[in-house]
């Protein structure tokens, strides 16, 4: 009896009943929420948008800039250490810097200044400016700690391709490129 | 049932060699406490309104259905910060929360592209509960993290979506952990906590198969250019950066200056108004001439007027200063020195020394929020009360002028401001 369940449903019984009282939960609070807005219809836009905005545009959009510069920076046929450490220099910055636009959206790029300024008192011109400084600072720095440690990954990059012709030379088939 | 290998539904379309159940894992062991703590504040804010008092809820009233009350119990008015702390928590984890969530959504999207979509009935239940999982953090971090901001495009009441979308989301991740744990611990098992976290890029390898689990891990890995730790520490210094930035509106001082993209992290000056506003006096249409010298505080109980008076009759009683904070629910909070009346002496004018509550009303034309029911604790705390200066001088228009409500520990939107009339009860 259990096993033709499970051969049938494809988990124990617990894995059904886990499920169903988790939408009955679900099913509760989405059937709250929309009773008790003037616009239900605008929750559910804003649901299902929001994973659509994730999964095929915001997703999509900064992956691909990743295989672009990976592209560019490290192409296969040139891996080295220098090469993935300039792609990495400019990842890190513009994961920090993309993450503070995107979080900080409304403050930084967003429309409606107007309800903002009603509300505080203050505007908010200033948000974009620091947001592009800080960004600014951010790949700057990270340039220079890259220049500096570049004397460092050109030794070892160097080291590393010696040591890689020396591995494969001369290991006795007729392909391998004579030791030096 | 196979869809055709095009796109990202090949198998040899997903290359990272990061991705994998060990990724996975520790990025759910950073994001469980931040969410544990966001959900536990979050639902200490509903309790924070005394939404059972008087007009407190913002909406549905106090009936069931409209959020889950601690019937009987009242927020506490000590110690003093408690709101600011609970509700700081709530969105500091929750901007800090944003980044991890992203990088676990990139770690495990190969999983949306599962080729064959479904393996049964139990694995297409599954899938459909990440719908909920998914949609509902994303509903409820982007609404949360635009509200702060006072942005509003969504066109819905915010605080029930953003309630009950809460809910849906918690509902959910429950389930997650229940399902998921078990592929965790072999994770951690098979690699170590830790463990990866040592692999230089020459040892950083794509995590092999797991038996009986469909995971992210790549079948066709391509070379690595990162390793774990780095991405890790990237994620963890983004979310860091962020945290610290939404503290320093919260906690004021030198911490303030880091707060350069937070939303009410700035200063406004040097004078002793000079913090910031919740709605300024502009924005609530208020007409001058019912906070000019005119204006008179009306003591009530529920069926008649007790006693009227003047500013100036206000300002010769014994006046109480204290240091308190007021706390935004936008998760901000400043902290002043108020003075003023305390409301149990207003009580007593009233000839309603044990009155169990107080209704303040503000002389603001319209909004939810123009009047707070104050619980039996909060009324009788030797702080509470109607401030009429801070820090020395009147309070400005944009603060309240001629009085507001300032109470320890109360949410910020129910210390009323140009209050015009007290209703004991």
């Amino acid at each position: 009896m259990a096993s033709r369940f499970r051969d049938r449903y494809g988990a124990g019984p617990v894995h059904l009943l886990a499920i169903v009282a988790t939408f009955v939960v679900a099913a509760y609070a989405l059937e709250r929420a929309l009773e008790l807005t003037s616009s239900p219809d605008r929750i559910l836009i804003w649901l299902g948008g929001s994973i659509v905005a994730h999964d095929l545009l915001l997703f999509p959009t900064y992956a691909l800039f990743g295989v672009v510069a990976a592209g560019i920076l490290v192409p296969a046929d040139r891996r080295d250490r220098v090469r993935i450490a300039a792609l990495n220099h400019l990842r890190a910055p513009a994961l920090v810097s993309g993450l503070m636009l995107l979080v900080w959206y409304p403050l930084v790029a967003g429309p409606a200044d107007r309800g903002f300024i009603r509300l505080t008192g203050l505007s908010k011109d200033v948000y974009l400016e620091r947001w592009a400084l800080l960004s600014l600072a951010l790949f700057a720095c990270s340039g220079v700690i890259f220049a500096l440690r570049l004397p460092r990954l050109r030794r070892a990059a160097s080291r590393r391709s010696d040591g890689s012709a020396r591995a494969s030379c001369g290991s006795g088939s007729a392909s391998s490129p004579p030791c030096p | 049932m196979r869809l055709p290998d095009i796109g990202p539904f090949r198998p040899g379309f997903w290359r990272s060699p990061l991705r994998g159940p060990w990724l996975a894992s520790i990025l759910s062991a950073a994001l469980l406490p931040l969410v544990a703590v966001c959900a536990l504040t979050g639902f200490a804010s509903h309790f924070a309104y005394d939404t059972d008092l008087g007009r407190n809820a913002v909406w549905g009233g106090s009936a069931p259905g409209n959020g889950f009350d601690l019937y009987g119990l009242d927020w506490p008015a000590e110690p003093a910060w408690l709101y600011a702390v609970t509700q700081g928590l709530h969105v500091i984890t929750g901007v800090a929360a944003i980044p991890v969530l992203l990088a676990k959504l990139w770690t495990v999207i190969p999983k949306l592209f599962e080729n064959p979509p479904v393996l049964s009935p139990a694995h297409a239940l599954e899938r459909l509960s990440l719908v909920l999982l998914v949609g509902g953090s994303l509903f409820v971090f982007s609404t949360g993290v635009v509200n702060i901001q006072l942005w509003y495009p969504f066109g819905f009441s915010f605080v029930p979506a953003h309630y009950y979308g809460a809910v849906v989301m918690l509902a959910a991740l429950v389930l997650h952990i229940g399902l998921k744990l078990p592929v965790m611990r072999a994770s951690f098992r098979r690699s170590g906590v830790a463990r990866p976290l040592r692999d230089d890029l020459d040892h950083t390898e794509a995590e092999p198969e797991m038996p009986r689990v469909v995971t992210s891990a790549p079948r066709s890995p391509a070379a690595p250019t990162l390793t774990r730790r780095a991405l890790l520490a990237g994620v963890g210094a983004t979310s860091a950066g962020l945290a610290v930035m939404t503290t320093g509106q919260v906690a004021g001082g030198p911490l303030a200056e880091l707060a350069v993209l937070a939303p009410r992290g700035r200063g406004r000056g040097d004078g002793p108004n000079d913090f910031p506003v919740n709605k300024t006096f502009s924005a609530v249409n208020i007409p001058r001439e019912k906070v000019g010298p005119d204006w008179r505080l009306l003591l009530h109980t529920t069926d008649e007027r007790r006693a009227e008076l003047t500013r100036d009759e206000l300002l010769a009683m014994e006046q109480v200063t204290a240091e308190l904070p007021i706390a935004c629910v936008e998760g901000w909070s400043t902290t002043q020195t108020w003075t003023g009346v305390a409301l149990h002496d207003l009580a007593r004018i009233a000839g309603t020394a044990d009155a169990r509550q107080v209704e303040a009303r503000s002389v603001q034309p319209r909004g939810v929020l123009r009047k707070a029911t104050l619980n039996r604790g909060q009324l009788t705390h030797p702080e509470a009360m109607l401030a009429l200066k801070v820090n020395g001088a009147d309070l400005s228009l944009d603060h309240g002028y001629p009085a507001r409500i300032i109470v320890p520990a109360l949410p910020g939107v129910h210390c009323t401001k140009w209050v015009g009339k007290l209703v004991f009860s």
